[in-house]
């Protein structure tokens, strides 16, 4: 029988420290203390994990047979525009997007979003080459994805990095909106070819700067922090 | 549609409705955490694990809600009649109450574990609470002892496995009793926190201080109070002392989380969930405690909070959102995300540890002599702090910390308080295995 000389607890004799304070037992005639068998085994449970594989051979088995039918459908009877292009190019998009949730869940999140950027930028060049004119794609199509994919990564990175409270990641957000939209804007003034400025987007800006400001102050100041948080729970 | 074989009419097949503390379990559903907890006795001679399976098979059909998997509707979860076969004695692990995905073994939301002369019952919480699976282990280990050969009567927590199951057993008694006329507010307030390291995924440290039921009690009429409230004030003392030493200069209130078994105060033979939680707090802001104040003001607050009238405010209020016609027609997947929110946001910070009190087991006399002691596990707690549960059997009391933390300073705290106050404790780990 050894107690804890620190805690003043008897330890069952399976015990080498005392688990409260990590206290060796320490017997100085060396009788061998430790022959008992602990009451808690050994070995380590393990849950099975879960089955994601099955969903993953469902989605890609059913996103390939849509695509392989569809393109069988085209050249045999539909033979007119390669249209199953846009059917076989939006199943990729969807299976890209599902990596990350279904086939690989430590795929990093901004790998998964440029992959995503990158699917969608190659079915909008499906779209141009269907539709025989390229203009759109490299002013319009692709830089708006290209700026979507940017923005993304940029809201990734403040999540994961600086903070993801409630608060934060609303101010992000409201951030990260204005310069979507003056982006978008200028992209369709430059493509239509009219001069460089912001019209409606200053107003989305406006109003995303009105609650950025309300966001940080109450993000700088304790107790409207608390105050809001407390008026806003649910 | 299945037809009775004799009459040749349609049966109508069964399933059950998630109880109201039910609804919310299966919500908190994580990767690495299910809301599991653990009973277990201890015989006096090494468990048969063939005879353990036959005693289960035996005893499961008399629990049809514990015989059940869980489904997913539209709107709401419910259970359903599992056929499947299990579940499966199996030898135990050192990291008990590990997560129970509901599509795992066989879709069973319990688990059954032998080790030497233990035999332990994991099981989900949506199934029921600790006194209706208290009810499942002591049947079990009735049914164990009798396949043995030995002679055991029904009453107490073994139930007649040739009895049908009363109707009562597998009602929803939140929804019988939630009638009183005012709904107060629930008790939402910033608490302390008990920082920590956190373990690697698969483990559970547990530390159970086994103690005499006799000398707790002696302790606790010292201070004119009952062993539960002078337990609580122990672990409120634990963690005020805790709190000190991490922080002295943001103090913010202590908090434990309290079942209180519903049963007491409301008749009901339910083996589902049928408690609510009470919240006795000490705030260290208003000036110095010493152990004495905590035990009177735990005193006064359990005084004024435990009764009829009060629980049955209570559950009203939490009755009511699940009465709520608004609430009821949400999908699903959208209340399961509000609810996770709330939980996390509001919920988990309401205290900064949780600590049950199973109370003295009722054991019919026959069995008695087979039997050593009964341990309990609250299971793996939700964010990183410590589960503190109770249970006593004839002279022995086993206090079980169970915690995903490795620093053990709430529980060196507490256990130390007991042996300041004359009590002996003798203490049980898995830490140490763990560290291996």
């Amino acid at each position: 029988m050894s107690y804890c000389v620190h805690c003043g607890v008897e330890l069952d004799p399976s015990l080498k420290r005392c688990p409260l304070c990590n206290t060796p037992v320490l017997d100085p005639n060396n009788i061998p203390y430790f022959e008992a068998t602990s009451p808690y085994p050994a070995t380590k449970g393990k849950v099975e994990p879960a089955r994601r594989k099955d969903a993953a051979i469902f989605i890609s088995v059913l996103l390939s047979t849509i695509s392989i039918t569809c393109g069988i459908l085209n050249w045999l009877v539909f033979t007119g525009t390669p249209w199953s292009l846009l059917v076989i190019g939006f199943c990729l998009v969807i299976w890209v997007i599902c990596i990350p949730y279904i086939f690989y869940r430590k795929l990093s999140p901004y790998l998964a979003v440029f992959m995503d950027g990158l699917a969608v930028s190659f079915y909008l060049y499906l779209i141009s080459r269907l539709t025989g004119s390229a203009d759109w794609l490299f002013y319009l199509g692709l830089p708006i994805a290209a700026l979507f994919t940017f923005l993304l990564e940029i809201f990734i990175l403040s999540v994961l990095k600086i903070n993801h409270s409630a608060f934060s990641v609303t101010l992000y957000i409201f951030s990260l909106i204005p310069l979507f939209c003056i982006g978008i804007e200028l992209l369709c003034r430059n493509f239509l070819g009219s001069p460089l400025r912001i019209t409606w987007s200053a107003i989305v800006l406006t109003v995303c700067v009105i609650f950025i400001i309300a966001i940080v102050t109450i993000l700088l100041l304790p107790r409207v922090r608390e105050e809001a948080r407390r008026r806003l729970h649910f | 549609m299945k037809r009775d074989k004799h009459t040749k009419k349609p049966v109508r097949s069964i399933w059950y409705k998630l109880d109201l503390s039910a609804i919310v379990y299966p919500t908190l559903q994580r990767r690495d955490f299910s809301s599991v907890y653990r009973l277990s006795v201890l015989l006096k001679e090494p468990v048969k694990p063939d005879i353990l399976q036959k005693a289960v098979d035996m005893t499961l059909p008399r629990f049809p809600t514990y015989k059940s998997a869980i489904r997913k509707g539209l709107f709401w979860r419910y259970l359903e009649p599992n056929d499947r076969p299990g579940p499966f004695v199996q030898r135990d692990i050192n990291n008990p109450c590990m997560p129970m995905p509901f599509k795992e073994n066989n879709r069973y939301l319990l688990r059954i574990y032998y080790y030497d002369c233990r035999i332990s019952l994991e099981a989900h919480h949506s199934l029921g609470d600790g006194t209706g699976g208290m009810y499942v282990l002591q049947t079990i280990t009735a049914e164990y002892l009798k396949l043995l050969g030995s002679s055991i009567s029904c009453g107490g927590f073994v139930l007649d496995i040739d009895e049908k199951p009363d109707p009562e057993e597998l009602e929803d008694a939140y929804m019988r009793y939630s009638n009183a006329r005012v709904r107060p507010p629930r008790p939402s307030e910033k608490t302390y926190r008990v920082r920590g390291t956190k373990e690697p995924f698969y483990t559970l440290n547990i530390i159970n201080g086994i103690l005499s039921a006799s000398e707790v009690k002696k302790a606790a009429k010292k201070y004119q109070v009952t062993i539960t409230e002078y337990l609580n004030a122990v672990l409120l003392y634990a963690l005020l002392q805790k709190q000190e030493s991490e922080n002295p200069w943001k103090l913010l209130p202590v908090r434990i989380a309290m079942p209180v078994n519903l049963r007491r105060f409301f008749p009901s033979k339910t083996l589902r969930n049928f408690i609510t939680m009470i919240y006795p707090s000490v705030d260290p802001r208003l000036g110095e405690y010493s152990f004495e104040e905590i035990v009177l003001h735990v005193h006064n607050y359990m005084q004024y909070y435990i009764n009829e009238k009060f629980l049955r405010g209570d559950i009203t209020t939490n009755a009511s959102t699940q009465r709520n016609p608004f609430i009821r027609v949400v999908p699903l997947f959208l209340k399961d995300f509000v609810v996770r929110l709330f939980y996390t946001r509001v919920q988990d910070k309401n205290s900064s540890a949780g600590l049950t009190n199973m109370g003295v087991l009722r054991v019919p006399e026959d069995m008695m002599p087979y039997l050593e002691r009964f341990d309990i596990c609250m299971g793996q707690p939700f964010s990183r702090r410590t589960n503190c549960a109770i249970i006593s059997f004839q002279d022995t009391l086993t206090i079980g910390f169970a915690s995903s933390i490795k620093e053990a300073d709430v529980e060196r705290y507490f256990f130390r308080k007991l042996i300041q106050d004359g009590i002996h404790v003798k203490i049980e780990s898995n830490r140490e295995i763990s560290q291996k």
